[in-house]
């Protein structure tokens, strides 16, 4: 009797969590694909009108191809944020661990500080006026690389613990010198980390809304986070084409799932065993 | 044609000192063997030969050259780590080839010598696999084959064995002797098992807590031991020992006394020792054989009976375990009483500093 | 071979030859201590001097502790303070608890396991502007389809992001709804740790489900718990684009926390005031996260 009570009661959590996570997904995806008129109404009914091109045709011309110029930005900043990123950081992880010196509880520090502090944010304006970089892809890149160093750092250096040192040693004693041994014979090794810092962090920095909207205001430097922003007040009226730039969003964290669902997890829940 | 020198080599870490003055010559063409108990600094000094740690004082000679401060790369060296420290992302022929690919040789030269130690080394048909493809004494051939190709002066194995199973174990120390002989070089090795350092080796050096306690042809070690700790490392099983008070110092002969063995007189050619020294009294297993009044009795622990010989295990009455190697079949009841006798000629003796006066 | 022969054979001692230093570079950590220097730690310095001045970008005048002294006196500016550290502890704390129960639900037999596990997991990968618009159009008072579907068995629901009272707690369902995932992931990697064998034995021993939970499943999974506490906490702290999207703060100020009132500062021009609202932040952080990490990081050692 007890065994039949714990199975309906992890039957009905389930169904329960089922409920909760997916509702909103499906009222997304009809949102999208109904007409003006139905769309209005934000209930859950089957779409009359499947205006799924329409749609998407609308979203992507309006305001002179936005959406487009968008996601160009996006990409840009994405991939050049993350590709620095996985070089400096990993750097910094190999040396931080491989060799520690009384300056290593310094780097810890800051690295522990850039995972807690909060930017500051004018100041970090006023600066990146003073160097010409506000308003630039370019500073919006490396204030991502800034941003998410420390938890690049963290990945690489936790990784680079089960990496054996001798692995180092034969490097050295073959003739490789220090930039070899990192690069030819190290960073190779690194591969599985690699992969889950550049999966986790292209997803953070991809959907990432706050800094873009300081760092990076103006005609043509939207990234696709902030198509979202500004539709939200243009299409007020037409939720159909709000969800379908929704969904649009949605669709690129979507693929990476789909695909790198175990690196994204044990990127995440690197730490949990070892706070 | 290098050997190596090297003169009073110390070596710290922090405030702990792990290499205490190591003097050593080792000519061109020795196979030698570092052998000790673990935390004796073996691979401490041959790293140190390498270049992995600094030199914390002293010089080390490679050759005609002052290396202490050379590069690893530059000391014409080639090393095989206990694991292997293969590049697992490359494959076998790049692993061999990655020492003169950084040395930037000649893509002809380096196919060459890269095939040449594959075909030494029955490596040819894994050529293109990946080190994780590939079985234990598969990988240890593959890290020989990269110390190869460099065409060092010096090899340096650090405990290579000792991640294979028994059988494997065995048949790749013939292949090092053998290695060895066609090569002509030298090969320094660190074990801590002394079967594969009396098996290969030209020259044992043992050490014991960072000091050189004896150098020197492994049956020498054997039969002539320069202290207690070597006695006592070298051969298996081990030589047992018993403490003993020198009673009267005769000319060329002492008598040695124990409540345990009663008395025994030792020819000793030795003026260090005074009537009432504290003595120890060493013999191996080998040497025992059983004697209705032999002085070394005791109380039969255990008894291995392997057909060619038989190994007892037994107490003395002071409670120290010795054990006998027997000759032949001897169907010994446990519990029993046993009494071995020992010709005088293998008895050793030790003075109270551990040194050897007989 | 290639031994290089040494001019000078006469050194007896090495000189500090610190070859570890030559063989792991400090200069690996330029490239990125550079621009961490620069973007981050500069600016973050800089706000402890532009926090008391009147700023307007080109010129700052120094006024004291008055922006700070503005910030206690102002109700709607103290009201964000309160706003943000309730909103970080109900959030955590749900995290924490909810986590773990999805957790233990996913981890054990339980039909279509792994679809599950990606349905409670996808919200945190989804872009956290699209997730507030979602829920401000489902929290509709009148048209949502919450409150539609309460009607319909007879509930008449709250005015969610328009009642005064009601908007935070709104918003910090959403943001449970949409966080929990990460910390279910956390939790797992943590449960599935645990060798099955305490399980057994405590099973041989007459434990049931739920004093294996609390006895076995609570203390071992104690450090993915303190991961997860302080991970949320923080992140609670210093949460900004749910509440943008979903409120922007209202009604009225109800439901504005630190990060939105600094950028409503930012917007309005008022330099100094916004800057010193990151610095009250960051104390924040200091004063309630820190000492939090390491009471739970010190309990750990102890046990």
């Amino acid at each position: 009797m007890n065994l039949i009570k714990r199975y309906w009661l992890t039957a009905l959590a389930s169904i329960v969590a089922l409920v909760v996570f997916v509702t909103p997904f499906i009222f997304i995806i009809l949102m999208a694909v109904k007409d003006r008129q139905q769309a209005a109404l934000r209930d859950m009914s089957w779409p009359i009108n499947f205006q799924l091109v329409e749609n998407f045709l609308a979203v992507v011309q309006a305001r002179d191809y936005m959406l487009i110029t968008a996601y160009i930005n996006s990409t840009i900043l994405t991939v050049g944020s993350v590709t620095i990123l996985v070089i400096v950081a990993s750097m910094v992880g190999f040396v931080l661990q491989r060799h520690p010196t009384k300056w290593t509880p310094v780097v810890e520090f800051f690295v522990m500080a850039g995972l807690m502090i909060p930017p500051a944010v004018v100041p970090t304006i006023w600066l990146l006026q003073g160097i010409g970089l506000f308003k630039t892809l370019h500073g919006m890149i490396l204030i991502e690389v800034a941003y998410n160093m420390s938890f690049a750092v963290i990945l690489y250096r936790q990784f680079v613990a089960t990496i054996p040192r001798e692995m180092d040693e034969a490097a050295i004693i073959d003739g490789a010198k220090p930039l070899d041994v990192f690069f030819r014979v190290v960073f190779p090794m690194m591969w599985p980390v690699t992969v889950t810092n550049i999966v986790v962090q292209s997803v953070g920095i991809f959907n990432d809304f706050v800094n873009p909207l300081y760092y990076l205001p103006g005609r043509g430097n939207e990234t696709v986070q902030l198509t979202l922003y500004s539709f939200q007040s243009q299409f007020n009226t037409q939720y159909n084409l709000l969800f379908m730039d929704i969904l649009l969003v949605t669709i690129p964290p979507l693929l990476v799932f789909l695909f790198f669902n175990r690196q994204i997890v044990a990127g995440l829940s690197a730490g949990a065993i070892k706070g | 044609m290098a050997g190596l020198n090297l003169k009073n080599l110390y070596k710290s870490f922090g405030a702990v000192e792990v290499i205490k003055g190591v003097d050593l010559d080792i000519d061109h063409g020795e196979f030698v063997v570092f052998v000790g108990p673990s935390g004796c600094g073996k691979s401490t000094l041959l790293r140190m030969i390498a270049g992995l740690e600094n030199i914390t004082e002293g010089e080390l000679f490679i050759g005609e050259t002052l290396c202490n401060n050379v590069e690893p790369r530059d000391r014409g060296i080639a090393m095989v780590f206990q694991s292997y420290a293969l590049y697992p992302h490359m494959t076998v022929y790049d692993n061999i080839g990655f020492g003169l690919k950084l040395a930037r040789a000649p893509k002809e030269e380096r196919d060459r010598k890269v095939r040449e130690a594959a075909r030494m080394l029955q490596l040819e048909p894994l050529l293109d696999r990946k080190p994780g493809q590939l079985s234990g004494g598969q990988r240890q051939r593959v890290a020989i084959g990269r110390a190869i190709v460099r065409q060092p002066e010096v090899f340096l194995f650090d405990e290579p064995l000792s991640n294979l199973d028994a059988a494997l174990r065995v048949s790749m120390r013939q292949e090092l002797t053998k290695l060895h002989h066609d090569l002509d070089a030298t090969m320094i090795y660190v074990t801590h098992d002394q079967v594969e350092a009396m098996t290969m080796a030209d020259k044992i050096v043992v050490l014991n807590g960072g000091v050189v306690q004896q150098v020197g042809a492994p049956i020498d070690l054997y039969q002539d031991p320069a202290n207690l700790f070597v006695a006592g490392f070298i051969g298996s099983p081990k030589m047992n020992f018993i403490e003993v008070t020198a009673k009267t110092v005769g000319k060329g002969e002492v008598l040695v006394q124990s409540d345990v063995i009663g008395e025994i007189s030792v020819p000793l050619n030795s003026d260090r020792v005074k009537t009432g020294d504290k003595l120890t009294l060493g013999i191996r297993p080998h040497a025992l054989s059983r004697s209705d009044d032999g002085p070394f009795s005791g109380q039969v622990e255990l008894v291995e009976r392997l057909g060619n010989e038989t190994v007892v295990n037994f107490t003395l009455s002071n409670g120290s375990a010795w054990m006998a190697v027997l000759d032949g079949d001897e169907p010994l009841k446990l519990g029993s009483e046993v009494r071995f006798s020992a010709d005088v000629g293998a008895i050793c003796l030790f003075d109270a500093a551990e040194r050897r006066i007989r | 071979m290639t031994t290089v022969a040494l001019d000078t054979p006469k050194a007896t001692s090495t000189p500090k030859a610190l070859r570890k230093d030559l063989r792991y570079p400090s200069w690996f950590y330029l490239p990125a201590g550079t621009i961490y220097f620069i973007l981050f730690l500069v600016p973050t310095v800089a706000s402890l001097y532009f926090s008391l001045t009147r700023w307007t970008l080109f010129n700052s005048t120094f006024i004291g502790l008055e922006n700070f002294q503005q910030f206690f006196r102002e109700p709607f500016l103290f009201q964000s303070l309160i706003n943000t550290v309730i909103f970080a502890v109900i959030t955590s704390g749900a995290k924490v608890v909810l986590g773990l129960l999805l957790a233990v639900l996913l981890t054990s037999n339980i039909a279509l396991r792994g679809f599950l596990r990606s349905v409670v997991f996808f919200p945190v990968l989804v872009s956290v502007i699209g997730v507030g618009i979602t829920f401000t159009v489902l929290m509709h008072p009148t048209q949502g389809l919450i409150n539609t579907s309460l009607e319909a068995i007879g509930i008449d629901g709250p005015g969610w992001l328009t009642d005064p009272r009601l908007a935070l707690f709104s918003v910090a369902l959403v943001d449970i709804w949409r966080g929990v995932g990460l910390a279910t992931v956390i939790y797992m990697a943590g449960i599935v740790s645990i060798p099955q064998d305490y399980y057994e034995a405590s099973r041989i021993d007459g434990a049931r489900p739920i004093q294996q939970f609390f006895l076995i499943t609570v203390p071992l999974v104690r450090p993915a718990m303190v991961t997860v506490i302080i991970l949320s906490f923080i992140g609670g702290l210093r949460l900004f684009d749910l509440v943008w999207a979903m409120t922007r703060g209202g009604p009225g100020f109800a439901s504005d926390v630190m990060a939105s009132v600094i950028y409503k500062q930012y917007q309005a021009g008022f330099y100094g005031l916004s800057t010193a609202g990151n610095v009250v932040l960051f104390m924040l952080i200091a004063c309630l996260a820190v000492p939090l990490a390491i009471f739970l990081n010190r309990r750990e050692v102890n046990q």
